[in-house]
């Protein structure tokens, strides 16, 4: 098996809010895309080795190993207070591990008899295609695997031609749309969206794009004009693709974004209509 | 005498109790003035230090503590003492199945299965259209919760998908009634992932059915069987003339010595115990009682003495095995540690040695054996985890909770119950479930069910309640017998920790009065 490693920051082994049945989900470290309201922030950058939380760890549990290039983690000591996490500067976290297709396909083995399939998810996981393509490929030439189903949660923010390879193996990808302008986009993500809106439409043609989410985000994508420009674009997408509106919660985001403020229920039900008045089928969450 | 009187006393006074409930209690003061049936002193004491429990059966059995009436025969042949002839068509069948449930007797009163229920009805179908069905079917249910309230009735669904099987999820679902309990039976081969898929959202409306595992537990049996009350499989057309359950922290305290002098030593003497006072009741039923030579249902072949067996239970493994464990200096968990899940294993196949090498009069039901059951607990068990259970609130996570169970499951021919607990999200994936479900009969459970973290209803041991029924019991007294287990129960044994704050109320314990 090939030696190409991926940096995994963790498995769920049961989780039933990524697709369709019981699945495990892998989650890749690294995006590149910076969210405002991301809630998983420490999975946003890769570790640099600048020792910040070595030596803010109260009960001592890191250390930089700086040979192999990487942090020691004494899970023993550790109490998982995650300050490591809160004052990384690189939004990055001294627990991810390089993992090989081997490793996590082990992983999958021990939980294959109660999963309907996986779902990679991140970060941004198709930062990582190449490892992808050879996971996928060993589970589905593997003949306890081979049945599950595989889908990729991704931000779509990436080239076209890098889908090409994964489309064959898989099912289907869940995919969100931020905004729709891009002005507004970039605001929130820090990143442009014209490739996000490509993937989207580029995977709808493939028929591989399994969901649509749009996250309502008050005082940047939830005027009427950017909602309706949203709903466009679902409805341009086959009936077939499952399209939810979440909510944004500030539970769990970064300080520095604190003041983002969720959405009422008035304003959750002004996107709902508008979604509705498109003739849109929307599972609002 | 002046002590009976004041037990009448308390029980005729009781504004909790209604007049039917009053009655049952005032029945078991009755019983409660006989003899225990011929046992040695050693397990009188023994059952007096409930160390071994009968679970409230009484002194005296004069029936049978679980009756599987064979329905389907009372149904062809019509019930001579009921003045019943066959009936010809689906009102008939209803009609005829209403009053002969109200005759089954009981433990509690009220008949603890009420059949396999849509194998018994697709004869009468005809051409009724699937509206008219579920028309006829919703009154009946009606009628089962409301002239038998009582959680541990219990009826049957499955394994194959059929229109009578899918009314009755719908109207589960839309009814929400405690009674009656209900099981699915699931067999990969023959039930269809429609119709588990649907049994799935019944669940998480309504906590029920629970799913047991068809093949595996048909091939216990000889016959047909039947799930019944807290989980127990038995035979159709007989059923247990008993059930006396061994506590295991209890003898575990009583022990001194380590793991291997406990399996060698104690648990075999208190299990040879927990066997006798189960052919001491079933002789007394038998032979005194007469049970099986007068009851009409005996008579007319409904019910016949061959199918009888009696049911050897136990519970608190989970805290005998963490004390052994102790005591050989580990700190060592059951349902969290290997070396504990393997003692456990190990306490269980004893157990199920004893009990098979043991001929006991009157099982031929379960050819000459008592059947192994791993008991799901009652309100007064405060210490103690029901059965094989990981105790609650220290559960792991889904699949080392299954590993831990499954490979014990296939000793329990008399029936073993786990639950699982789910976050409310799954409801937006019931495939989710079907996945587990799947995955956790691969992995040889027979038995189990869940429980979502907010539903209204709530799984107590092997029962069910609703959480609304269970606060107004506290407060006046509920229509339903089992309720006053419940609220026991929750009060207890943190059935509830997870959801509200526990309610210190005037705990009332079956066989208090």
């Amino acid at each position: 098996m090939s030696k190409l490693q991926a940096n995994i920051s963790g498995i769920i082994k049961s989780s039933v809010i990524d697709g369709p049945g019981n699945r495990i989900v892998i989650f890749f470290q690294e995006c590149n895309l910076n969210c405002m309201y991301c809630h998983n922030s420490h999975t946003i950058g890769l570790c640099n080795l600048c020792g910040t939380c070595v030596d803010t760890c109260p009960t001592n549990s890191l250390k930089i190993d700086s040979e192999n290039k990487r942090i020691i983690h004494n899970k023993n000591s550790c109490t998982r207070c995650d300050e490591c996490i809160k004052v990384c500067p690189e939004n990055s976290s001294p627990f991810y591990k390089q993992m090989s297709v081997e490793d996590i396909i082990s992983e999958i083995l021990e939980v294959k008899d109660f999963i309907s399939g996986i779902t990679v998810s991140g970060g941004e996981v198709m930062l990582h295609a190449p490892f992808l393509s050879l996971l996928f490929q060993e589970i589905k030439s593997h003949s306890g695997l081979k049945h599950l189903s595989i889908l990729i949660d991704s931000n779509g923010n990436i080239e076209q031609k890098k889908w090409d390879s994964l489309l064959p193996l898989i099912d289907g990808v869940m995919l969100d749309i931020k905004a729709y302008s891009a002005k507004t986009h970039k605001q929130i993500t820090g990143y442009s969206n014209e490739k996000i809106l490509k993937s989207i439409e580029y995977l709808n043609d493939k028929n591989k794009l399994k969901e649509l989410r749009f996250v309502l985000t008050p005082n940047y994508n939830n005027d009427e004009s950017e909602l309706r420009e949203i709903a466009k674009i679902m409805k341009s997408v086959s009936p077939n693709v499952g399209k939810t509106l979440i909510k944004m919660r500030n539970h769990g985001i970064r300080k520095e974004f604190s003041f983002l403020r969720e959405a009422s229920n008035e304003e959750m039900n002004f996107a709902k209509d508008i979604f509705g008045q498109a003739d849109i089928d929307i599972l609002v969450i | 005498m002046e002590e009976i009187k004041n037990r009448v006393l308390q029980v005729l006074t009781d504004g909790n109790l209604d007049y039917r409930q009053k009655k049952h209690h005032l029945a078991y003061i009755a019983e409660s003035t006989q003899d225990y049936p011929d046992i040695s002193k050693e397990a009188g004491e023994a059952l007096n230090e409930k160390i071994i429990c009968d679970l409230f059966e009484g002194t005296a059995p004069y029936r049978p503590r679980y009756v599987l009436p064979d329905y389907a025969y009372a149904l062809k042949n019509g019930v001579n003492y009921l003045e019943l002839e066959p009936p010809t068509n689906f009102d008939e069948a209803i009609n005829f199945l209403s009053i002969l449930y109200i005759q089954v007797p009981s433990i509690t009163g009220y008949s603890v299965y009420l059949g396999n229920i849509d194998t018994l009805l697709l004869n009468y179908v005809g051409d009724l259209s699937e509206d008219e069905i579920y028309k006829k079917m919703k009154l009946f249910w009606r009628f089962i919760d409301r002239t038998l309230p009582d959680a541990f009735v219990h009826i049957n669904i499955g394994p194959e998908d059929n229109v009578i099987a899918r009314v009755i999820l719908r109207i589960e679902r839309e009814l929400k009634q405690v009674v009656p309990n209900l099981t699915l039976k699931y067999d990969p081969e023959i039930t269809s992932d429609e119709l588990l898929l649907e049994a799935s959202k019944t669940v998480f409306e309504v906590a029920k059915p629970h799913i047991a595992n068809h093949k595996m537990t048909a091939a216990d049996f000889k016959g047909e069987y039947g799930v019944v009350s807290c989980y127990n499989s038995l035979p159709v057309g007989g059923g247990s003339h008993t059930l006396i359950r061994l506590n295991l922290k209890k003898i575990t305290d009583l022990h001194s010595g380590d793991a291997e002098s406990f399996i060698s030593g104690t648990l075999k003497k208190y299990c040879k115990m927990t066997l006798d006072v189960i052919e001491a009741r079933s002789k007394y039923l038998v032979e005194s009682v007469k049970y099986y030579d007068t009851d009409f249902l005996a008579k007319e072949g409904i019910i016949s003495l061959d199918n009888f067996s009696a049911m050897f239970g136990f519970y608190g493994l989970a805290e005998c095995v963490n004390q052994l464990m102790k005591r050989s200096g580990k700190e060592l968990i059951y349902g969290k540690d290997e070396e504990a899940n393997q003692l456990a294993h190990l306490i269980l196949e004893e157990m199920k040695k004893i009990v098979d090498a043991r001929e006991v009069p009157y099982c031929k039901g379960n050819n000459g054996k008592a059947f192994f059951h791993a008991q799901s607990g009652i309100d007064i068990d405060i210490e103690e985890t029901a059965g094989a259970r990981i105790p609650i609130g220290i559960e792991p996570d889904i699949y080392s909770h299954i590993n831990t169970v499954a490979p014990h499951h296939h000793l329990f021919n008399g029936g073993i119950s786990d639950i699982f607990h789910f976050d409310e999200t799954v409801k937006r994936n019931p495939a989710a479930i079907l996945d587990i479900i799947k995955g956790a009969f691969r992995k040889g459970m027979r038995m189990f069910t869940f429980n979502l973290s907010n539903g209204e209803f709530i799984r107590i041991t092997g029962y069910l309640v609703r959480r609304s029924d269970l606060k107004e019991f506290r407060e006046e007294g509920s229509r339903y017998g089992s309720a006053l287990f419940a609220a026991n129960s929750m009060d207890n044994a943190n059935v509830d920790n997870r959801i509200s704050k526990r309610v210190i109320s005037n705990e009332q314990v079956a066989g208090k009065y």
